[in-house]
């Protein structure tokens, strides 16, 4: 409704998976970027994130994997947020997946998969471009 | 709007949320929705949690809505983290500490970034209150962000106030000069299983002994810790009902102890705060406020632009050379303020259905 209100982001980790740098990393970047982020803790499920995405309106979802359970884990993220009415939340991922494996995730719904030596900036430019579009 | 009002009376979460985000911003529509949603509510009492940084609010919270949640009260929180004043961004990461309620349908938890407010809230808080007391959600829980001293808000908007202290706050000198305790309906001491949460517990003891008129009970959950004085406070007959009477527990938020009885202090002030004539004190207080709040900005804003006016040199010259004093300066700017704001709405004055009271 208002293109210029403060943008909201949350960044999750799902499933048995504790290694939460760049998560955090991630959480202080968007911050200091200037928006606001909601960070869901370590090893949550996809309907602890669907229903944290959907109660707190978000614009976008990151997730953060190291497990290797990134096929199953996004996909049923993005069902639920299927089931929920909520497709418009933009979706991203960033973590240790492999090139093979991107194709499908961007298929589910992932706008952009970012793998480890991605830069900040470029991270930060991809959602600058899409959040300013507006609502 | 009316369908928007609706929806969210049905239980509509997803309205619920998107109302959220409206009133957490500007526009017509959203001061429409504002009003709307206060005439709408005002009949379950808030409890507001505040306190220092890491003393343990969220996980408190948690541990509150887990029992709560027993005895099938649907209960909706605000949380409110700071924003930066450098970035404007935000980490709003009290929900951390709750997401075991995430998927309960009958919890409803909303983060908010203060947004330059300081005093411990948010501009939207009110209004996302409202938004989950029209939800049916009750109580309603607020949780300000880190505060210091002084950032006493919650106390205008909650009917009951929980300040949160744990060890390391610092020696009772502290106590005394925060402003936050005199805002407390119920003191609540965290991290008891440390050591020094004995001495703090004793601290806030005899920092509310000290105030005259105002009756106190200290409890601590663990029978192997040593019982502090105070107790016979309990049936002072000679204290009056209108006299504001502060609990204090010592609790243990992360393994629960402590909290249950902490929970039964709360639904007696909740009871209390529901009883009519109390109810409508309370609710009057908080609209008020907001009226206040809202008079302020508008005066501040209108000041602001006065001083602003290149024209004002010649006076600030006039009290640098001893022509007047700073009270007849501040006087005349004061009123021009005033002027100005009357100029840009002259009907100001003549709010509806202020004749037929």
């Amino acid at each position: 409704m208002d293109g210029s209100r403060t943008k909201r982001i949350l960044i999750g980790k799902v499933g048995l998976d504790g290694h939460d740098r760049g998560a955090k990393f991630i959480v202080r970047a968007l911050r200091n970027a200037g928006y606001e982020v909601i960070y869901s803790g370590i090893r949550r499920t996809p309907e602890q994130i669907v229903r944290t995405a959907v109660d707190e309106d978000v614009d976008v979802i990151g997730l953060s994997l190291l497990s290797g359970a990134h096929n199953e884990l996004l996909a049923r993220v993005a069902e639920l947020l299927r089931e929920e009415d909520a497709g418009n939340i933009v979706l991203f991922a960033g973590g240790t997946i492999p090139d093979r494996d991107i194709p499908h995730l961007e298929s589910l719904g992932f706008k952009w998969v970012f793998t480890p030596g991605a830069p900040l900036s470029k991270i930060l430019s991809a959602l600058d471009e899409e959040l300013k579009e507006g609502v | 709007m009316d369908e928007l009002v609706d929806q969210i009376r049905r239980g509509d979460r997803r309205s619920l949320a998107r109302a959220m985000t409206l009133v957490d911003g500007v526009g017509p529509d959203v001061t429409e929705l504002k009003d709307r949603l206060r005439q709408s509510t005002g009949d379950v009492p808030w409890w507001g949690f505040t306190g220092p940084p890491g003393v343990g609010k969220s996980t408190l919270i948690d541990a509150l809505v887990t029992l709560l949640r027993r005895s099938a009260h649907r209960t909706g929180i605000i949380a409110i983290d700071p924003t930066s004043p450098v970035s404007g961004g935000a980490l709003l990461g009290d929900r951390v500490r709750m997401m075991r309620h995430a998927v309960d349908r009958d919890v409803f938890i909303r983060s908010l970034a203060t947004r330059g407010r300081e005093g411990g809230l948010s501009d939207a808080a009110v209004h996302c209150a409202r938004l989950l007391e029209l939800a049916s959600y009750d109580p309603v829980l607020i949780e300000t962000v880190g505060v210091g001293q002084n950032e006493v808000d919650v106390a205008s908007v909650a009917d009951v106030c929980v300040v949160v202290l744990g060890p390391g706050y610092g020696d009772d000198i502290q106590l005394i000069k925060a402003g936050l305790l005199e805002v407390a309906d119920v003191v609540v001491v965290n991290k008891c299983d440390l050591p020094e949460a004995g001495r703090l517990l004793k601290e806030v003891h005899s920092a509310f002994a000290g105030i005259v008129g105002v009756a106190e009970a200290s409890r601590l959950p663990d029978p192997h810790t040593p019982d502090s004085a105070g107790s016979d406070a309990e049936g002072d007959e000679s204290v009056s009902a209108s006299v504001r009477r502060v609990e204090v527990l010592g609790v243990e938020a992360k393994s629960g102890r402590g909290v249950e009885e902490l929970l039964d202090t709360l639904m007696e002030a909740d009871r209390v705060a529901r009883e009519p004539a109390r109810r409508q004190s309370l609710h009057d207080r908080r609209v008020l406020g907001e009226i206040r709040r809202s008079a302020m900005k508008r005066f501040e804003e209108s000041l602001d632009r006065v001083l602003s006016n290149p024209t004002y040199r010649a006076h600030v010259d006039r009290l640098l050379h001893g022509e007047c004093s700073l009270d007849m300066m501040a006087g005349r700017f004061a009123a021009d303020a005033a002027t100005e704001l009357y100029r840009e709405s002259p009907d100001a004055g003549d709010v509806p259905g202020e004749d037929s009271a």
